[in-house]
Parts: C-alpha cells; structure tokens; sequence
C-alpha cells in the first residue's frame, strides 16, 4: 500500500491516490452493470494470477538448465517448448532467453510499454514499470545496474534487449561457482526474479 | 520514450518492489486483462489508448492510472458501458 | 521471410502519427538481424481496428549503442515487424 512517505517517482497524495482507487471503482462497475465483465470474473483472475505466476516458474527453468545440457540448449532455441517441458503450457508470448556468460550480461526492458513474461516471473516490480528504467536502461545499462548494486567488469558486454514485439525475455543467469552438489531444487532457489531480467547475478 | 532523458535514478528498493501498490492497482490490470480476454478490445488498442493521453496526464499518472485513463477511453469510444 | 540472421537493416525513418511498436531512438539507424521472430498481427494496424490487418514477420535486430547514442559499448537488440525495415 502507499505510505504517505512514498518517494517513487510519482509522487501522490493519499487524498489522490483515494480518488483514483474510487475512480477505479466506478468504471468496474459501470462494466460490471453493462454485463462486460463480472465481480467473480476478476477475482478468479487476480486468484489465479497470485496462486500461478511467480519468479519461481522461471527458476525451475534456469535450475533445469543448469543440470541438464540438453534442456538447456532447448530453452535458448525454443522457449515455449522448453517452458511446456516443465508444465506452462499456453505461453500467451513466444518466449526468448538469452543466456549470461562470463564475458556477456543480459538485461531486459520494455521501452514502449513494460512489458514481460508475468506467467513466468509473476507481475512486474514497480521499478520494471518506471520511466527512469525504460529510458535509461537502453541507454545507459551500466549505470543502471550500478543503481541495483551490480557493478560488472569494464570488459564484460552488455546485451540490452528490448521487448517491443509479442515476444517476451528472460535471462538465463550463469550457474554461480560452487554449486556443483546441489540438488535441483536448490539451485532454484538461488534464482532470483531480478536475476531473470537481468539486474542481478545469483 | 528509450533513451530519453531527465528521469531521474530508478526506483529501487522498498517503494519501487510491489507489482501494485495499491489493491485498485492488482484491479484495473485485472478489469484490462478480462476485457481483453473477452475481445472488447486487444493489447495495441489498449496501448495506444494509453499513448493517446494527454501528455500532462501521461507524464503526471501513475503507471496503472494510466491504464485506468485508456480503459475510460476505451469504454467510451466503444460505447462498452 | 525478407530477412535472415546476419542481414544487416535500416529502420525507416518514419514518424507516424498512429500508434507502433518501432521505437524512436532506433528509426534511421543500421542493425543486424540475430533472429526471426514469429509472424503477427502488425500493431499499427490493430490499433485502429483494421479490417484486414496487416500479419508480417517480425525480427530481432541488434544495435550498437555508439550507433544509436554516440557513445557506449553496450548493444541494444529490438523486435521490429517487417514493415519497419528496409536494406541501406
């Protein structure tokens, strides 16, 4: 919920951000009243939303792929594929991922609009959403990823991928040292959904 | 807006964490992604209902007040409601 | 198809006044195709409710961020429909 201490770039009043949530309320059910949508149709929508679209689908992947060579190579040829191999079938997008090495860091905006694979990695950050992110982070990613506390080597390139079409992407991030003995599972539980986009390393 | 400038730093941590910050937030993108799915109108109109906002209303709303703005313009255009 | 991974491409250098998915810090400038993407609906089209709209191949293409800022050493890859491109 908003605080009245609330520093994200746009900046409201309670008393406005009220009038909105009324705002809100009233175009719901003037739809709700004219029979285009109903109050059981958006609850359902939001239950499934919350209950099924989580970073941790996106994980499972990236743990899959750093344990099995040949998942591997399929999730970077065939997203969709690859994301049906481990039960999200029905991606609404084609799904891309682009691999991190040790001499190459993917990063992931939306410039025109936000968008992103929420099936994959639940509903995107305010941050994801904000100007400074989708004007900065073509232009200047370096210093974009210094903002998360990510500084990589000067010689490390950066691969800025703009998601402008009906195609959605996810970094798969590099398998961190050391982790040779965990079970899958585990190695899951180290991906994070900011390591999925590309603002992190795990 | 790539590459435009003026900004400022993004809004990591606390206030810029939450998908919605507000639960009429979580609404208005559900109430977009149902009437969507029932073919009232699809992801480009939408966009472009949004694009076609005022730009003081654009640069002063909030993400999903902007989202909110497209859907009444939708909603009217199309006489939905 | 028009185009395969390795052809190089120039984004037009249009303005229009309805709705697309080319961004405009790449109009203008040169990049190489990395991937063909699906085929879809071309927004520009589906925003106005175009009867018959246009259904184009889209393709990744890869910018290098000198190009597009003058400075930089990042690469900046962008889907755009086909419509958006042209060969230099």
């Amino acid at each position: 919920m908003t605080s009245p201490e609330d520093h994200h770039e746009e900046r409201r009043e309670d008393h406005a951000d009220a009038s909105v949530a009324v705002r809100a309320r009233r175009l719901e059910e003037r739809l709700i009243a004219a029979g285009q949508a109903t109050e059981a149709e958006l609850d359902a929508y939001l239950s499934q939303l919350y209950g099924n679209a989580a970073p941790v689908n996106g994980a499972r992947m990236a743990a899959r792929a750093w344990t099995d060579p040949a998942y591997r190579q399929l999730l970077l040829a065939d997203g969709n594929a690859a994301a049906a191999e481990l039960g999200f079938t029905g991606l609404s997008y084609q799904l891309r991922v682009v691999a991190n090495r040790a001499d190459r860091h993917n990063v992931i905006v939306c410039t025109l609009c936000s968008c992103y694979p929420v099936s994959l990695l639940g509903p995107s950050p305010g941050w994801y959403k904000s100007f400074a992110y989708r004007s900065r982070t073509v232009r200047e990613p370096r210093a974009v990823l210094a903002e998360f506390g990510l500084s990589l080597p000067p010689d490390t390139e950066i691969a800025v991928w703009d998601s402008t079409s009906e195609a959605r992407y996810m970094v798969l991030p590099a398998r961190p040292d050391g982790t040779g003995e965990l079970a899958e599972d585990d190695l899951a539980a180290l991906v994070t959904r900011n390591g999925l986009i590309g603002t992190a390393l795990v | 807006m790539g590459g435009q400038t003026g900004f400022g730093p993004v809004p990591v941590g606390e206030n810029g964490e939450p998908a919605f910050a507000a639960d009429w937030e979580a609404r208005v993108y559900a109430l977009a992604a149902v009437l969507r799915r029932r073919g009232l109108f699809n992801s480009d109109e939408l966009r472009d209902a949004i694009e076609r906002l005022p730009p003081g209303q654009y640069l002063g709303a909030s993400y999903y007040e902007r989202w909110l703005g497209a859907i009444e313009t939708l909603v009217d255009e199309k006489g939905l409601a | 198809m028009t185009y395969q991974p390795g052809a190089v491409v120039r984004v037009r250098n249009t303005d229009p006044d309805h709705h697309t998915r080319m961004p405009r810090y790449v109009r203008g400038h040169t990049g190489e195709v990395v991937a063909v993407l699906g085929s879809w609906v071309l927004p520009d089209d589906n925003a106005r409710g175009v009867a018959q709209p246009r259904v184009e191949a889209c393709y990744a293409v890869r910018f290098a961020a000198a190009d597009l800022w003058g400075s930089g050493t990042h690469t900046v890859t962008v889907d755009l429909w086909e419509s958006y491109l042209d060969q230099p």
